[in-house]
């Protein structure tokens, strides 16, 4: 059984927008899949759908066996402290600590009235010092947020994403705003939290080389509706301007 | 370089002569009808401010006399400043209940509008509840200081009960205002992080919007209380809420002693002072 399954999936904005178009696909534990294709074609949203931070229109979504579209708040709840989020723009509070930011991923865990007061555990604070560790941001720990480079600050962003113990990490847009150096850090540690811990990644990204280089399986996404879905070998040039729609020759690819 | 020079000189003249003006006027203001506005409102300002110099009932007032009286007043007021039927001490405990009063009416007031203001924030909460919040707000800030205080004094009685209240009343209308714009302007990446990992409303608000906030909230709330004092001088003489307002109102209206005018306005700017510059401190410690 697949650990997520999306079948006629299709949404559609208020005012007619039409976002996705009868989605089906379904990503098997462990696996690494990059969903690539044009600004507006949809990706942010086919990623939303998945922890309901946007409600589909129609279609089903089940992960790891439970139905995601006819959830109750409280069960919403439990299921998104097991779908990492990591963002393009970090989302942070930059004006708390590094510690202070990794720890807000076990709010989910917690009580109202202790995440509202922010006590954690020292189990809980233990593993956050052991996250940060393994990402290379002992040091940084006490620093606040605004302190931070871009690499650094999404690095804090996997760390929180990590925390919550995650079967599955959804990324929108990792690396679209770090330099090339910072992003194939962080597409490495990525890489290394799907093969070592066994995590499902989902991506959203620009980057065709990118998804080329790391990724177990490609899904390319025109205008709401799914044009690839393989291999990233068998991701022809012909495919990929059919995705981006345009003319062979066009794209900056490397 | 002399005839590099010129070469660029020639160049420049051309492009001069290329700037021709062919045909009707051109608009460069983005939108016509503002300025138009502007300009009306200014010439009507203008035209009533004439009108109402032209009108004035002046009897038989000898103008520049009464302009020396005043200064000759002012003098007296600030220069012979002392007090007479107050001690010193008296001055300094009623200027601690004028005190008193305005922080107590500032704390009342940023508890209720931190709850208000998070229920009205576009961001935050349900838009009906929002706008319906807004609303009455609005109204709130509408109605003047003085008048809220003189609608709460006909069930609490004309004194501090109903100056506290009236008080409270107004700077909830402004700090809701002020804190549920603050809140609209996190960024909402921070949000829908901390929802996308599970967490519930309170503890978005308490982890992520109000650590962004802070500082706003901050430099608001005592910019309120900065207000809150001022009007809190001015209750004390109107409403009889007590404090060193009531004194001055005495010292006016009723004994005629401008020198006790001129201590107790010194007292008053003093504070003003110690206000400020404890505002510019936090602002500058805490925005940065």
């Amino acid at each position: 059984m697949a650990l997520l399954q999306i079948s006629r999936l299709s949404k559609e904005y208020l005012g007619g927008t039409k976002a996705l178009t009868d989605v089906n696909f379904s990503v098997a534990e462990g696996e690494f899949v990059s969903i690539i294709g044009p600004s507006g074609a949809g990706k942010s949203t086919l990623l939303r759908c998945i922890n309901r931070m946007v409600d589909a229109s129609e279609g089903e979504i089940s992960f790891d066996n439970i139905n995601v579209s006819n959830i109750n708040k409280k069960n919403l709840r439990l299921l998104r402290r097991r779908i990492g989020m990591i963002f393009q723009h970090y989302n942070l509070v930059n004006r708390l600590s590094v510690i202070e930011n990794v720890l807000h991923g076990r709010l989910g865990y917690k009580s109202s009235i202790k995440g509202v007061m922010g006590v954690y555990t020292e189990e809980e604070k233990q593993r956050a010092f052991e996250i940060l560790n393994k990402l290379g941001l002992k040091e940084q720990a006490y620093k606040r947020c605004d302190q931070l480079s871009g690499g650094q600050k999404q690095r804090v962003g996997i760390a929180r994403a990590l925390i919550q113990d995650p079967k599955l990490v959804l990324c929108d847009e990792p690396i679209a705003s770090l330099d090339p150096n910072a992003s194939k850090i962080i597409m490495d540690h990525l890489k290394n939290i799907n093969k070592e811990m066994g995590i499902t990644c989902i991506f959203n990204l620009h980057q065709v080389d990118v998804a080329m280089k790391y990724s177990d399986r490609i899904i390319g996404i025109n205008n709401g509706q799914i044009k690839y879905d393989g291999p990233p070998e068998a991701l022809s040039r012909d495919m990929i301007y059919s995705i981006y729609g345009t003319e062979a020759g066009e794209l900056i690819t490397d | 370089m002399e005839s590099s020079s010129t070469i660029s000189l020639n160049t420049l003249k051309k492009k001069d002569d290329a700037i021709k003006y062919s045909g009707k006027k051109i608009r460069i203001a983005a939108v016509g009808g503002s300025q138009t506005a502007i300009n009306m409102t200014l010439f009507v300002l203008v035209a009533a401010t004439v009108y109402g110099f032209l009108t004035f009932d002046y009897k038989s007032m000898d103008f520049l006399r009464a302009v020396s009286l005043t200064l000759g007043n002012i003098k007296t007021m600030f220069i012979e400043a002392r007090l007479s039927h107050i001690t010193l001490v008296e001055a300094f405990k009623e200027l601690s209940i004028t005190l008193g009063l305005s922080i107590l009416t500032t704390i009342i007031a940023a508890a209720i509008a931190l709850i208000l203001g998070l229920l009205s924030a576009r961001n935050l909460s349900n838009p009906k509840i929002g706008n319906v919040i807004k609303a009455v707000v609005a109204f709130i800030r509408a109605v003047p200081t003085v008048l809220w205080i003189l609608i709460f004094a006909v069930s609490a009685g004309l004194g501090s009960v109903a100056a506290i209240i009236g008080l409270s009343f107004h700077a909830i209308g402004y700090l809701v205002k002020a804190y549920s714009e603050t809140f609209e302007e996190i960024d909402y990446g921070v949000i829908e992080a901390l929802k996308a990992s599970g967490a519930s409303w309170w503890q978005i608000v308490f982890q992520a919007v109000i650590p962004s906030s802070a500082s706003y909230l901050m430099a608001w709330t005592f910019m309120r209380f900065e207000i809150n004092f001022m009007v809190a001088v001015a209750m004390g003489a109107a409403a009889g809420a007590g404090g060193i307002g009531f004194d001055l109102f005495m010292a006016g209206g009723f004994y005629f002693d401008v020198r006790e005018v001129g201590f107790i306005t010194y007292m008053i700017l003093g504070v003003a002072l110690v206000l400020e510059v404890i505002s510019t401190n936090i602002k500058n410690k805490l925005l940065y």
